[in-house]
């Protein structure tokens, strides 16, 4: 009986006390976030998009392959003897033109893996989390900064070195053979001129 | 009263009856049970330091009304396999019988839907109607958790009607009257009135009431709040077992219904506690309008008091929502027939004995 | 025709109407229900006939207890959707000799009573009335009546131990 009665009391008792920590819980200010309107506060070495910044890439290719899932793309052209493509902020000299550089972020598995390879810090995280896209294609960023044209043109005017180099070289080789015997002379190069000169 | 009066304006009995018997549901019912969830949404909110719903207009006090626009356009769902007329009756009858039980309640002297000698055995009986419709709910919808939700609630609200009537009877030998007019006119003037305090006898009386008066109010609270299908008491509805209980099935409107018909019954078992016990319509330190002669104010400050004590009591019930678990079952059935219900005879005993005194 | 006329128009087709459902219906459980139905058309018209705690009394027993226990135990019947309930009319004249009989004797009892108007327009509580006559004229019936519950339940609490 006594149990039983000091039950009752004891089951009154600890609801008052429960009641009394949730009273005090309504007037604790709340520790919600109104999120798109206040924005979190991020942590420090976040990981969340990636960003390049082309002014220091040297196009040296480490960051595609220390990825891990295959999301960066990456497409260099040797620059011609004559132009200055400057240096980057920690004095190396560039001498690629960086012609694509895709980051597919539909694959990008935010590991931080490509940051560390790169010699000029150009690849780093950003605090940027909100880039959803309707479509899949949307999510692969372009960084490079030539516009369209120019990359074709960088392309061409490295293949037209590449073909004056080759047409000079042959035409030492057939000087060379010339000078060795003179007498025959290869025929299958005279298309390859012609194209050149298109 | 209210009746009479709208009987001179119109002149037509049948048209003043209409207006009697709906005005409950428009001025008080709808607007209580919109209140009511937002009041729910952001208490349950502010326990657990969140904000609860924000966007629709200022700290979100348009949310509820977004949410009965959003029911009232979906489309009208009835599976395949249940029992259509039952299914289509069930959320009806559930709140025919908490909307009857407002037909007693006194919401101030001048505004009663009927005087009935009966009041509170006329709310209990009625109440006996939303158990019907559960169980109706439970079997139409021919679904292994609806018909569990059902079965539980019905043997809960069956188990827990005998304190609530055990209480109700103590009241009624004290005081002598089942009406709920004269409840609360009995406990009229200061707040000592109250029968929490022993009522307006005085002397020994009073005192040695004022344990069993609590006792029984904690009671009544305990099982009316058991008999709503609230937490702790919340078996019947269960998300983590049951989904949600009888009405799991249901959607749109006829899912608003036993919405509106538990907010409704909500509101009912509050006000109950509050006639009881809390002096009913009647203000704890007299009226602003007989000290300033305006007489037209009396009715107006009788209806501030009453929902003012009902939404307190409703409060309290949501503020225990968020504070305690949800029982077992066995606890749930031992706690009303070997605490609540032995406590409760004790309690009628005793009383009787005080009042013969 | 005032409103309490409307009313008890309303009521009794609720009764009948349910009734009719109760006894044609295939379905137990949809029997059980609109039974529920018929007792609550029923408590209306005791209202209207002045007959306020009867009527409440018919709601709580009724509608609150023994029509929820009756569904309980349709329920946790076995096989309820498979019951049979014969519907068809069998042993045709030993049937309509019976209802004959109790037709006429119902008629026979409602030609030679001599009806009286009670002319109240606000139908007087009998609450208290009845209080008073339950404890001081019947009061040995309303004893009775209660160790009859009470061996009920005692006889029901000592078969549920076994």
């Amino acid at each position: 009986m006594r149990d039983y009665i000091y039950n009752f009391w004891q089951g009154l008792y600890t609801i008052l006390i429960g009641m009394k920590v949730t009273f005090k819980h309504l007037f604790v200010p709340a520790v919600t976030i109104q999120y798109p309107s206040v924005k979190p506060q991020m942590p420090e070495r976040e990981r969340n998009r990636l960003y390049v910044n082309m002014d220091d890439c040297i196009g040296c290719d480490q960051c595609a392959r220390a990825c891990p899932v295959n999301c960066i793309e990456i497409e260099t052209v040797k620059s011609i003897p004559g132009e200055d493509l400057g240096t980057t902020s920690n004095g190396k000299k560039k001498a690629l033109w960086v012609t694509t550089f895709n980051i597919d972020f539909a694959k990008c598995c935010y590991c931080q893996l490509c940051v560390f390879p790169c010699p000029t810090e150009c690849i780093y995280m950003t605090d940027v989390y909100e880039f959803s896209e309707f479509k899949r294609e949307d999510l692969v960023f372009d960084f490079v900064t030539l516009l369209p044209a120019e990359r074709i043109q960088k392309k061409k005017n490295f293949e037209e070195m590449q073909a004056k180099k080759e047409a000079e070289k042959i035409a030492a080789a057939k000087k060379a053979a010339a000078q060795a015997n003179k007498p025959p002379e290869p025929k299958q190069d005279k298309p390859d001129n012609k194209e050149e000169n298109i | 009263m209210m009746y009479d009066w709208l009987y001179n304006l119109t002149g037509s009995e049948i048209l003043a009856m209409f207006i009697v018997s709906l005005l409950p549901l428009f001025v008080f019912i709808l607007p209580f049970a919109l209140f009511a969830v937002l009041m729910e949404r952001k208490v349950s909110a502010h326990m657990q330091d969140r904000l609860g719903p924000m966007r629709t207009g200022y700290h979100g006090i348009l949310q509820t009304i977004a949410d009965i626009i959003k029911l009232l356009q979906k489309e009208d769902l009835v599976p395949t396999a249940t029992d259509k007329i039952l299914f289509n009756l069930a959320p009806l009858l559930a709140f025919i019988g908490s909307y009857a039980a407002f037909a007693a309640i006194p919401f101030s002297g001048f505004f009663i839907g009927t005087k009935i000698d009966l009041g509170i055995i006329f709310i209990v009986g009625v109440t006996g109607l939303v158990v019907a419709g559960i169980l109706m709910a439970g079997w139409a919808s021919n679904n292994k958790y609806s018909l569990l939700g059902a079965m539980r609630a019905a043997a809960q609200i069956i188990s827990y009607e005998i304190p609530t009537l055990l209480i109700i009877l103590t009241i009624i030998m004290l005081t002598g009257t089942l009406s709920l007019y004269d409840l609360s006119e009995m406990q009229t003037a200061y707040f000592w009135n109250w029968l929490i305090l022993g009522g307006p006898a005085v002397g020994l009386q009073k005192i040695l009431l004022i344990p069993f008066m609590i006792m029984g109010c904690l009671i009544i609270y305990t099982s009316t709040l058991a008999e709503v299908n609230r937490t702790p008491f919340d078996i019947p509805e269960a998300e983590s077992e049951l989904v949600s209980g009888y009405h799991t099935e249901y959607s749109g409107m006829k899912f608003a219904m036993f919405f509106l018909a538990e907010y409704a019954n909500m509101f009912a078992v509050s006000a109950i506690v509050a006639i009881m016990f809390f002096g009913g319509y009647q203000s704890p330190f007299g009226y602003l309008g007989n000290t300033l002669g305006w007489t037209w104010l009396v009715p107006i400050e009788q209806f501030f008091w009453f929902t003012s004590k009902g939404l307190f009591f409703v409060f309290v019930q949501m503020w225990l929502r968020w504070t305690l678990p949800r029982f077992r079952v066995d606890q749930l059935m031992a706690f009303c027939w070997k605490y609540l219900i032995p406590f409760s005879f004790v309690i009628l005993l005793l009383v009787g004995l005080i009042a013969l005194m | 025709m005032n409103i309490y006329d409307i009313i008890f128009y309303l009521f009794a087709a609720v009764t009948l109407l349910s009734a009719f459902f109760v006894v044609t219906t295939r379905n137990i459980v949809r029997a059980a229900f609109f039974l529920l139905f018929t007792f609550f058309g029923v408590a209306g018209i005791y209202v209207l006939l002045g007959a306020d705690f009867v009527a409440i009394v018919q709601l709580i027993v009724y509608v609150g207890g023994i029509l929820i226990l009756l569904i309980f135990g349709v329920m946790i019947t076995n096989k309820i959707t498979q019951v049979d309930i014969k519907t068809g009319t069998i042993h045709t004249l030993p049937a309509a000799i019976g209802v004959g009989l109790f037709t006429g004797v119902i008629g026979a009892v409602i030609l030679n009573t001599e009806w009286f108007e009670i002319k109240t327009d606000i139908p007087v509580s009998t609450l208290s009335t009845l209080g008073r006559m339950l404890i001081n004229e019947y009061v040995l019936v309303f004893e009775l009546l209660g160790i009859l519950l009470l061996v009920a339940l005692i006889g029901a609490a000592s078969m549920a131990r076994k």
